[in-house]
């Protein structure tokens, strides 16, 4: 495991009565801001809490921060954090003494565990509203909490499963903003679950998709974004039959969609050969929708996989 | 631009061990504890029983003074509690390795029984902030993320449940031990006295840890906040109830109820059979009137069923640590 490799696993699986939430994931991660992208109930909060040990695994085996999961908890948990999907918080408790509180757990002696947290909630923009029970905090409160306490250890690697839930635009904009500066100004590693492809593709650099507990992708977003299938869906106001054999004699696979559109695989990186046919055939094309890029495709495989199990 | 101001110092200091974490968590739940206006209400009464406790002591040492007020009282006292008082004080002034340790063992064993219902009662109080209120806010999830395991907050809350008792049993008890031995005329009471504070810190030790054990299985029942104390008292009061109805029917049944076990606890370790023969042999007067002990009240200060009762406690335990097993984790 290199020193960059944060997070290793083999073959992980878990398995739920009869419901395999695991199946085989294998994934060596390395540093860095990572999306956790998948429909709702793909495994994306069984793999963190399986990593955190919040759940036993099945078979496989899992290291995090190089040590292994299952043996050495305190010490794991003592450098990750953790923001949960689900309201988690310690009733009766103000926020600030709630975050101190977690603080203390992760073994921050009182008072440097009280000045951090009051840093944490200035950092995620808590206001006066700290000195309040946590109970009654709104949605975007509670979320704010959940950071604060997922970061006021100062872990090296942080998990948040779906931070933005329930949010407002300008509360998921200013969460987005938070996460993606722990990583980027401040070297922390952070795996950010959600089901929203754009809140992933504008926080992280590495994207791991996930549907039926398995891996289906695992990349940078960088390679997901360059790499595309050479396919096109070209719209034209008639004449479909001579533009299919013009592909036809250049043995590109066409198929005549539903919606009128020809969709047409042409192989190339640009669209430039498809263009050139269409100037030979004098046709002018109402439109050219390019074939979208791997991670959006990876993206809707793992929701028709999801789709099709439901 | 940011949204808001942005700031983020990474942290380089040295963490706490364990230990101190564990004590977080106990320290926390304590402190929520006395936040609870009737839990304080029911530790000043303990505490006010204390200082009842020395002021028996004192009135009881205060006889070896010849000078001393309660000497004086005592004689405008009727002449039967004169007498009785007249031989009290030369008992203990003639045997106080004797009499000293019986008197004292006597009175702190009622002492014992006064002040552990009102450990129950206040273990009932507190039923919610010990485990219910972590499972209806899903702090479990919380606690499970940060560097302690199941363990450690069990622990911790155990000890907050110790603390407690702590708090309205054993420190009064103490204190009422030390304080009135402090106030007695001769230093030799202490050491006369030192079978008493060990049989307080043996039943108060195990009967608290067993309380302790016990009300966290209760208070991992349910997640709602009024389940657990209606669980909890009910339990105590319906095994009061079962105990006087079992004990001419099916003796056994009386083992369902955990005060009943601790009662038989209490018993075996004092040992009041003991005492009462001692005073018998020496105090005449006294002799007579514990004459009149009827002999199933003499059978069962001097064998308690002390197997039966450990082995129910023992069951209960198993049954609190399966609920605890399945109820406290992160899911």
């Amino acid at each position: 495991m290199s020193p960059q490799t944060v997070i290793e696993t083999e073959a992980l699986s878990k398995v739920y009565g009869q419901q395999r939430a695991l199946d085989g994931v294998t994934l060596h991660v390395s540093r860095g801001a990572i999306g956790l992208l998948g429909p709702n109930g793909a495994g994306k909060t069984t793999l963190m809490k399986c990593l955190l040990q919040l759940q036993p695994i099945t078979t496989g085996s899992a290291r995090l921060l190089g040590r292994e999961v299952g043996r050495e908890g305190r010490e794991i948990r003592k450098r990750v954090g953790y923001g949960p999907e689900e309201n988690c918080h310690i009733p009766g408790m103000a926020g600030c003494e709630y975050v101190t509180y977690c603080a203390q757990l992760s073994g921050l002696p009182f008072q440097a565990a009280r000045q951090r947290a009051h840093e944490m909630l200035d950092f995620v923009g808590m206001g006066q509203e700290r000195y309040r029970k946590i109970e009654t905090y709104s949605t975007g409160l509670k979320q704010r909490a959940k950071l604060a306490q997922a970061i006021v250890h100062d872990p090296e690697i942080v998990f948040l499963d779906e931070p933005t839930n329930g949010l407002d635009p300008k509360g998921q904009a200013q969460i987005l903003e938070l996460v993606q500066s722990l990583w980027k100004t401040y070297g922390i590693t952070v795996v950010l679950s959600s089901h929203l492809l754009q809140d992933v593709e504008r926080v992280c650099e590495q994207i791991i998709i996930i549907a039926r507990g398995r891996v289906l992708v695992h990349d940078t977003l960088e390679n997901l974004k360059a790499r595309k299938r050479g396919a096109a869906e070209v719209v034209v106001a008639g004449r479909h039959h001579e533009l299919q054999e013009a592909c036809q004699r250049r043995q590109w696979p066409c198929e005549l969609l539903s919606n009128g559109h020809l969709k047409v695989e042409h192989n190339a990186d640009s669209l430039n050969p498809l263009l050139n046919v269409l100037r030979e055939l004098k046709l002018a094309p109402l439109e050219i929708i390019p074939s979208p890029n791997a991670l959006e495709e990876a993206f809707v495989q793992a929701l028709e996989i999801s789709h099709a199990a439901a | 631009m940011p949204l808001h101001d942005m700031h983020y110092q990474h942290w380089e200091g040295v963490h706490v061990g364990i230990w101190a974490r564990r004590w977080v968590i106990a320290k926390n739940g304590l402190a929520a504890c006395l936040q609870n206006k009737v839990l304080r209400n029911v530790v000043v009464l303990c505490w006010g029983a204390g200082l009842g406790m020395v002021a028996a002591l004192f009135i009881v040492s205060q006889l070896l003074v010849p000078d001393s007020m309660v000497v004086k009282w005592v004689e405008h006292l009727n002449p039967a509690l004169q007498t009785f008082a007249q031989f009290l004080t030369s008992w203990l002034h003639d045997h106080p390795e004797i009499s000293v340790r019986a008197t004292q063992n006597v009175f702190f064993f009622y002492c014992c029984t006064l002040l552990t219902p009102a450990g129950i009662f206040a273990l009932g109080v507190a039923m919610p902030l010990l485990i219910t209120r972590d499972l209806a806010g899903g702090a479990i999830v919380i606690y499970s993320s940060k560097a302690v395991t199941r363990g450690d907050y069990l622990l911790g809350k155990f000890c907050t449940a110790f603390g407690l008792l702590g708090l309205t049993c054993l420190g009064p008890l103490c204190a009422a031990w030390f304080v009135g031995n402090l106030l007695a005329p001769d230093w030799r009471f202490f050491w006369h006295a030192r079978a008493a504070l060990g049989n307080i810190l043996i039943y108060g030790l195990s009967s608290m840890c067993i309380l302790s054990a016990l009300a966290l299985g209760v208070s991992a029942i349910s997640s709602k906040e009024k389940t657990t104390p209606f669980l909890w008292f009910m339990w105590w009061v319906l095994g009061g109830f079962i105990q006087p109805i079992a004990a001419n029917t099916k003796p056994w049944l009386r083992h369902l109820s955990f005060g009943y076990n601790l009662d038989q606890i209490r018993l075996a370790t004092f040992r009041l059979g003991n005492d009462v023969k001692a005073a018998q042999d020496n105090i005449p007067i006294l002799g007579n009137m514990l004459n009149g002990i009827p002999r199933k009240t003499m059978q069962t200060l001097n064998n308690p069923t002390l197997w039966g009762a450990v082995a129910a406690l023992l069951l209960m335990l198993a049954g609190a640590a399966w609920v605890i097993r399945r109820r406290v984790r992160p899911e």
